[in-house]
């Protein structure tokens, strides 16, 4: 495990390198010319950030103000009933539901639950799993369609949303097998 | 699907506000209007130098507690100024202080510049009850500047605020997207990609099956997923979102998303990562080795979800008949021809 953990560990720390020097590398050994190439490709980046803007707003403020009335603690206290009985602590409840929302607003749902709870608490742990096992996906959606400018996304919000949702409820349950 | 979820959190958000506002004014929270009583200490006496006297304020838990009907209680003091002004003598909380509620809700309303928590004294009644004849405490009452809508105040503020931060997101991106976007062009122009496409075609092809077989996109999504698993949230919107572009090249549509895409969307949400987010071992240290476990199989578990999730939910009426790739009812196929060309800049 330990092995494993060091092994992952170093990868990562060579992944951007790798790439950033690798592929220019490989790129003059091809005869390209790596240079210009590389501004004509990030001359892109602008456009792209550019292009995200609208729909990030659009989404980050409608999610500001639903926290901000207060809307969300009503959900949370709706869903409870629903979630106590099948094990699911109501300590969490709050990290399950900002989650898919905003990422800097769970990070500091964690840091406050470790503040309460202490680090060694079986609820900071299930928040923490929750945390690192699932992305922000009203915020990857925003960024990826957006990009490309997809205005109607089908069924891709349901299929994120389930994924978040069974995500929320294996953390709880692998935390408690594995600490609990 | 995202319009009426949109709506939705504007709806609730203004229903919410509106509903605890005015149960507010019902149960007047703030009890606007009616001046608090409070005991003012002079630790410096009573002389002022320049309007302004230091003061200590006392509120008595009891009082406070009657007066606000709560059930929270003030500390034993707060510091604070006596301020002389044309208009009467203003109390000032020092900045920073420790309020209870709704004081710390009053505050945001009725505050100095600096933000500080202030309210019009309106009248001394000396000698004290119980403080005997000290001459360097008095009771008084404080009346503070009401407060009225809150919440709608609040998700106003927050509006603005988050729009903000959206841009400064968006924004902060370039320089990254720059960086990998052009390291990426060098991969395209160099055949690294179609290599790559290579060697992951075997996996990823069951999850892309509308992608051909050699299509740059595969590679895109391979990186993506790659940086992902190394927990590199950096590098992986940029190749992401070039993911993205290719598989858009694919589509016949302008605005609506294909099933690759929707199959892209979902793996990333699920967030595959053996390496945790750094923010996470900012939070917690080193007991993140002790979760590392739990969290791969968690990702793993949840990523197995997704993928079924966005093959499933594909297949359901709703989504096969805004399919952008669907064929017609007489099974031909809607019009692709010169796409690919057009799209290529984006």
């Amino acid at each position: 495990m330990e092995l494993a953990r060091e092994l992952i560990g170093l990868f990562s720390a060579f992944v951007i390198p790798v790439i950033l020097v690798g592929f220019p590398l490989y790129g003059l050994y091809k005869r390209v010319p790596v240079y210009e190439t590389f501004v004509e490709g990030a001359k892109e980046g602008f456009g792209v950030a550019v292009r995200i803007i609208p729909y990030l707003v659009a989404i980050l403020f409608a999610i500001g103000m639903f926290r901000a009335s207060g809307a969300m603690d009503a959900l949370i206290a709706l869903l409870n009933p629903v979630l106590e009985p099948i094990g699911f602590p109501a300590e969490v409840l709050p990290m399950a539901i900002i989650r898919p929302l905003t990422g800097s607003g769970s990070a500091g749902l964690v840091a406050d639950m470790v503040a309460r709870y202490g680090e060694d608490s079986l609820f900071v742990k299930m928040a923490a799993v929750m945390f690192g096992s699932t992305e922000t996906t009203f915020y990857v959606v925003a960024v990826y369609f957006g990009a490309v400018n997809i205005k109607r996304t089908r069924h891709a919000i349901p299929a994120g949303l389930t994924a978040d949702i069974a995500a929320m409820l294996f953390a709880v349950w692998v935390v408690r097998l594995l600490f609990g | 699907m995202l319009n009426y979820i949109w709506a939705a959190l504007l709806i609730s958000a203004f229903v919410f506000a509106g509903v605890s506002d005015i149960g507010d004014l019902g149960r007047d929270t703030y009890r606007n209007g009616q001046p608090l009583p409070l005991v003012l200490e002079f630790p410096e006496g009573t002389a002022a130098s320049g309007g302004r006297t230091p003061v200590r304020i006392q509120i008595n838990a009891g009082v406070y507690q009657d007066f606000y009907a709560t059930d929270e209680s003030p500390a034993p003091s707060y510091d604070g100024v006596l301020l002389r002004t044309g208009e009467g003598m203003v109390l000032r909380f020092d900045a920073g202080a420790a309020l209870p509620e709704p004081l710390e809700t009053i505050r945001g309303v009725s505050r100095s510049n600096d933000d500080e928590l202030q309210g019009t004294v309106e009248g001394f009644l000396s000698p004290v009850l119980g403080l005997g004849d000290d001459p360097t405490a008095a009771q008084a009452t404080v009346q503070f500047e009401p407060v009225r809508f809150v919440k709608m105040t609040a998700i106003g503020a927050a509006a603005l605020d988050f729009a903000e931060t959206a841009a400064g997101i968006a924004i902060g991106l370039i320089g990254v997207l720059a960086l990998f976007l052009g390291v990426m062009k060098i991969a395209e122009e160099a055949g690294i990609i179609y290599a790559i496409v290579r060697v992951v075609r075997p996996v990823l092809r069951p999850l892309f099956p509308e992608v051909p077989e050699d299509h740059p996109a595969l590679g895109m999504i391979a990186l993506n997923l790659t940086a992902n698993v190394f927990g590199l949230g950096n590098a992986a919107t940029p190749f992401g979102i070039k993911a993205m572009e290719e598989l858009q090249k694919l589509n016949p549509s302008e605005d609506t998303a294909t099933n690759p895409m929707v199959m892209l969307l979902a793996v990333n949400t699920a967030s595959v990562q053996l390496v945790p987010p750094v923010l996470l071992l900012a939070l917690l240290g080193l007991q993140i080795n002790r979760l590392i476990f739990a969290i791969i199989i968690t990702t793993g578990l949840s990523l197995l979800v997704a993928i079924v999730a966005a093959r499933l939910y594909g297949k359901l009426p709703g989504s096969r008949a805004s399919d952008p790739n669907r064929t017609g009812p007489f099974g031909e196929a809607p019009p692709q021809a010169g796409r690919d060309s057009r799209r290529g800049e984006g």
